[in-house]
């Protein structure tokens, strides 16, 4: 029998030009166009990559990805330079494998 | 000590610039960053870097790199540092120079950070820094940018000349070295991209990230024991 698939969460800090508004499906394109650009159809399809929460007051973003493609997320969250034009950095900062432990390492204020 | 920034170009004339990135580095949860100065300076005055350590809150250290044409270049610039108690790094596209640097105790770093640069690595350089327990450092800076063409070639090269040092085994950094705000990245997250874009295990890429430069600081450390600042050397421990 198949092994249930595991999944990984990644918090990330967003830094950004001006704080100009970004909305979820624009950051959520420019990911996937970093996964297409570095890395393409064949890890596209492992990632099964959800965005969970985005939080521009405090700045950080929740995404959930499978542990198998951690480092993957981690480089293509990296190498997204510009949403919408707007020069950002998205700085993966603490992965958990459940929900709650990433919220509460995020109220901790813990960095890697 | 957690993951290492092994090279920020800095402004030291630009005392406001200088602090803001040093912020900026502080705001991505960077801990420990290597400055090096963009303005040619032979060595860093006690002055700067007392101010930079008391308005960061960063593990601070300093290097020097030196771009050298020729060899007679190299012999006339290196005496200077006898007694030098930073970091020293060499970059030249002349293969008799990085060979020469490879061989000079004095010589902690031969830089292949810069495109034109990594081609002209041989395994000959590789096996000299081996002997002398010095260090290659590559640069991910050249994979920021955002012309696809350039970008996939220097992929192409880091991945090729990453690889054959450590078919060496040999002792190597990797830098950010990003001149640009908005390119700097936390080194865990070049490991990453190292990790799954450069072909590097992450084992190894952790030894290069986290243990590589503290043996890098380390080895300057032993070079200067007597050292207490440039050109002012303890000649007898009197207890």
């Amino acid at each position: 029998m198949e092994q249930k698939e595991r999944q990984r969460y990644i918090s990330f800090k967003i830094i950004r030009e001006n704080k100009i508004e970004i909305t979820k499906n624009s950051l959520l394109k420019s990911i996937w166009q970093s996964i297409w650009r570095y890395f393409g159809l064949k890890e596209a399809n492992k990632i099964g990559l959800w965005l969970i929460e985005l939080n521009l007051n405090e700045e950080y973003g929740i995404i959930r990805c499978t542990h198998q493609t951690k480092e993957t997320i981690i480089s293509a969250l990296s190498l997204v330079k510009q949403i919408d034009g707007i020069k950002v950095i998205l700085s993966p900062f603490k992965t958990s494998g459940t929900i709650i432990s990433i919220r509460k390492k995020i109220n901790q204020g813990k960095k890697i | 000590m957690s993951y290492f920034e092994s090279r920020l170009p800095i402004d030291f004339d630009k005392i406001t610039e200088m602090l803001k990135k040093l912020e900026f580095c502080e705001k991505l949860g960077i801990k420990n960053v290597i400055l090096e100065p963009k303005n040619d300076l032979d060595v860093i005055p006690l002055e700067i870097k007392m101010k930079i350590k008391k308005n960061a809150n960063l593990n601070i250290f300093f290097r020097i790199n030196l771009r050298i044409v020729n060899l007679e270049d190299f012999k006339k610039r290196i005496k200077r540092y006898n007694n030098f108690s930073d970091i020293l790094s060499i970059e030249s596209l002349n293969k008799e120079v990085q060979l020469q640097a490879a061989k000079d105790s004095r010589v902690d770093v031969i830089s292949f950070s810069n495109p034109q640069i990594i081609k002209t690595l041989t395994p000959g350089v590789i096996s000299l820094t081996k002997q002398n327990n010095s260090f290659l450092e590559f640069s991910l800076d050249s994979i920021m940018i955002t012309n696809k063409i350039n970008q996939s070639k220097n992929f192409r090269n880091l991945y090729r000349f990453i690889q054959l040092a450590l078919k060496y085994k040999a002792n190597c950094i990797i830098s950010g070295n990003s001149d640009d705000l908005y390119d700097l990245r936390h080194p865990r997250a070049l490991m990453s991209i190292c990790n799954s874009l450069l072909g590097i295990s992450l084992d190894k890429a952790k030894k290069i990230f986290m243990v590589n430069p503290i043996l890098l600081l380390e080895r300057t450390e032993r070079h200067n024991n007597n050292i207490i600042e440039p050109e002012l050397r303890l000649i007898k421990d009197e207890e």
